[in-house]
């Protein structure tokens, strides 16, 4: 009694891509036009913000990346209270609602009466409050920040069950040998976790090309067009300006770019696991 | 076998129940009212015996939820719509039902306020009727003017006395600031700029919104005074960050002395901070030229899809006649009524705050009513930015704004 279901759920999809599909070859008046992607391209908006979003991306999962990875082999050295710290650490910020998030880590930014501001003037690393969200750059890397960690508790849970199944033999054969602390990690920990680290990149990857809520409610894109990113931009051409089908039309290309990027890692995987 | 009998008289009686029922959906700030407005609500039920489902939103959330609707075929039978340029927008979309006949015939319509009627027209036709508005003022903090010596009730009037009291208010070590440049990607710095600018004698679009007119001499000099503000004399808290919602609360505070605000302030301020009542006051903001201000306000419209037009145009033409809009400010003393009757005759006629709204309303401007005014919000937004950033000069940031204005209007 599964085919029904699936047989809907594939059915919307399919649905909503062609209509997206449809939508975004059709002018105001209904007529078929390629008019919509030849504005995409035209737009000097498009460019920043594929730019923007190339920063926005390769700062997000390299910070989720390695903070998970050091959180995971972190948490393996804990003895008591495992399923406390596990919960805490790699379950709060990810079950924090974006919104939450978004408009906590604002607060936490701001620099009238911001904590992180508080926080850095007190211990003596900043002289004044810093404005983190005035200008373009800083923008960019405060959203990275709370992308950070709001996002590396995915990466740190697949590493977490990763580094379980790595057989501890493996540690103790490599002991005998002389191997430190580093040597072990190196050519034991990342060998082994590469399936995982693969399949974890992919994930980071599409999920925050396509990652919306915090940008919006942190700095809605700006100052400037600062952190506008593809999704932010879309999302401004359909409910700020109404245009739909430029907007559809944005969202193919997107969808066309994250398709290629799913098809290239899986590829990889498949032949990693035939070798 | 009963089951299915169940499930069909159910279904019987929803079909049968959402066609006697009238839908509203209320967006914006009244949306905290909502005990005034089932009380308002049971009124009209009870006078005409036409059942009504109200529904509250957020502002937030509220344009979303209404344009999904809307482009969907499925929204309410009357809805709010704000009068910063929705009416014109939908109903450019084919959204709304057209009222022109209605307005015509109604007899409250010569007591609407006659600047807020280009707000809902569009290609001529009236597509909404104004519900209550309001408009910008100065909102200032009367315990930071006595702190800084300066006389509570005499608030600045004209922009030196704005940057004169600003400068002697601002303490930027202790974080105290006199005035409140909103700088931010949204649409608060659209309305700043568009205070300065009027005030200065200038004016954003021709008068039949065909191309820019804000890059004159004036629309320079309320650009470059509006920056300056925070650039040069530092007497705003960082502008990019902050807009007028900000600085109320900030005011509530005793940080930030003087920012745009307005009726809706009021409420607002109040709970932020319930010490506050009395030490705050309104003013007509600081001009250069001329007095300005821009309205806002919400407007009632009725979506084309709606099965029960005539319905919703009874439960539109009773919520804004004299008797309910009395009764309206009787019990909460806001927002401003559109009716012109209801401003004189009710208690609001006596409070002096309430008085320098009356008197600045006429002065008031309302944002371009055509469907590209998104866009050309976001334009000057992006204008005032890159001056505030010093990414460029306010003669080149001014030019290339009035450029895309005229590119998104059309113009060859």
């Amino acid at each position: 009694m599964i085919m029904p279901y699936v047989l809907i759920i594939m059915g919307l999809v399919g649905f909503m891509l062609l209509s997206s599909v449809v939508m975004s070859f059709l002018d105001d008046r209904g007529k078929f036009t390629f008019q919509n992607y030849a504005s995409i391209f035209k737009d000097s908006v498009f460019y920043k913000s594929v730019l923007n979003t190339c920063v926005w991306v390769v700062g997000s999962v390299a910070g989720q990346i390695t903070l998970g990875l050091v959180v995971a082999l972190l948490l393996m050295q804990i003895r008591y209270g495992q399923v406390f710290f596990r919960s805490v650490i790699l379950i709060l910020p990810w079950a924090t609602l974006d919104i939450v998030a978004g408009v906590m880590w604002r607060w936490m930014y701001n620099d009238m009466y911001g904590v992180l501001n508080d926080i850095l003037v007190k211990i003596g690393l900043s002289k004044s409050y810093i404005p983190w969200l005035a200008t373009p750059r800083m923008a960019m890397l405060a959203v990275i920040i709370a992308n950070i960690w709001k996002g590396f508790c995915l990466s740190g849970m697949f590493f977490l069950a990763g580094i379980q199944t790595i057989p501890q033999e493996l540690y103790e054969a490599a002991e005998i040998d002389g191997a430190n602390a580093f040597g072990r990690f190196w050519n034991i920990t990342v060998p082994q976790l590469r399936p995982v680290l693969t399949t974890t990149l992919m994930f980071t990857i599409i999920w925050t090309i396509n990652y919306f809520p915090l940008i919006y409610i942190m700095t809605g894109g700006g100052p400037n067009y600062g952190t506008e990113t593809v999704v932010t931009y879309i999302y401004r051409l359909s409910f700020r300006f109404l245009e739909y089908n430029k907007a559809a039309a944005l969202s193919n290309v997107l969808f066309l770019v994250v398709f290629t990027i799913a098809y290239l890692f899986t590829r990889k995987m498949a032949k990693e696991v035939a070798a | 076998m009963r089951k299915l009998l169940l499930s069909v008289v159910l279904v019987v009686f929803v079909i049968l129940g959402f066609g006697k029922t009238l839908t509203i959906w209320i967006g914006g700030q009244v949306a905290e009212l909502d005990e005034t407005w089932n009380k308002i609500i049971k009124g009209f039920e009870q006078e005409y015996g036409i059942n009504v489902e109200v529904q509250l939103f957020g502002f937030d959330t509220y344009y979303d939820k209404l344009v999904t609707a809307l482009q969907a075929g499925k929204g309410p039978d009357l809805a709010f719509a704000d009068l910063g340029g929705w009416v014109p927008t939908f109903a450019e979309k084919g959204w709304l039902e057209p009222l022109e006949e209605q307005i015509k015939n109604w007899e409250g319509t010569p007591q609407i306020w006659p600047n807020l009627w280009p707000t809902v027209t569009y290609n001529n036709v009236r597509y909404g009727l104004p519900w209550y508005t309001d408009c910008r003022l100065l909102l200032y903090n009367k315990t930071m003017f006595e702190q800084a010596g300066l006389d509570p009730d005499k608030p600045p009037r004209t922009w030196d006395e704005l940057l004169e009291y600003a400068q002697k208010i601002t303490d930027a070590k202790k974080r105290i600031y006199g005035y409140g440049v909103s700088g931010t990607k949204t649409e608060h710095t659209t309305l700043g700029y568009m205070m300065f600018l009027y005030a200065a004698g200038g004016k954003l679009l021709t008068d039949d919104y065909s191309r820019a007119a804000f890059n004159t001499p004036e629309g320079l000099k309320a650009l470059k005074f509006y920056t300056d503000l925070a650039k040069k004399y530092g007497v705003s808290p960082n502008p990019i960050q902050y807009h007028e919602d900000d600085y109320r609360n900030m005011m509530a505070q005793n940080r930030v002395a003087m920012a745009i605000g307005g009726p809706w302030s009021f409420p607002l301020i109040e709970s932020a901070n319930p010490n506050i009542v009395g030490k705050y006051s309104v003013a007509l903001h600081p001009y250069d030229v001329q007095p300005a201000s821009v309205l806002g306000g919400w407007a009632l419209v009725i979506p084309k899809s709606s099965p029960n037009k005539e319905d919703a145009w009874k439960l539109a033409s009773y919520l804004t006649s004299f008797d309910v809009w009395m009764k309206w400010i009787e019990e909460k003393g806001g927002p401003m009524p559109t009716r012109m009757d209801v401003c004189k005759a009710s208690k609001l006629a006596k409070d002096p705050k309430w008085q320098v709204i009356f008197e600045t309303f006429p002065h008031a401007v309302a944002r371009p009513p055509i469907p590209q005014y998104p866009q050309i919000s976001e334009q000057i937004q992006i204008m005032v930015q890159k001056v505030l950033l010093n990414e460029l000069t306010p003669e080149e940031a001014i030019a290339i704004a009035a450029d895309n204005v005229n590119k998104i209007l059309g113009v060859k």
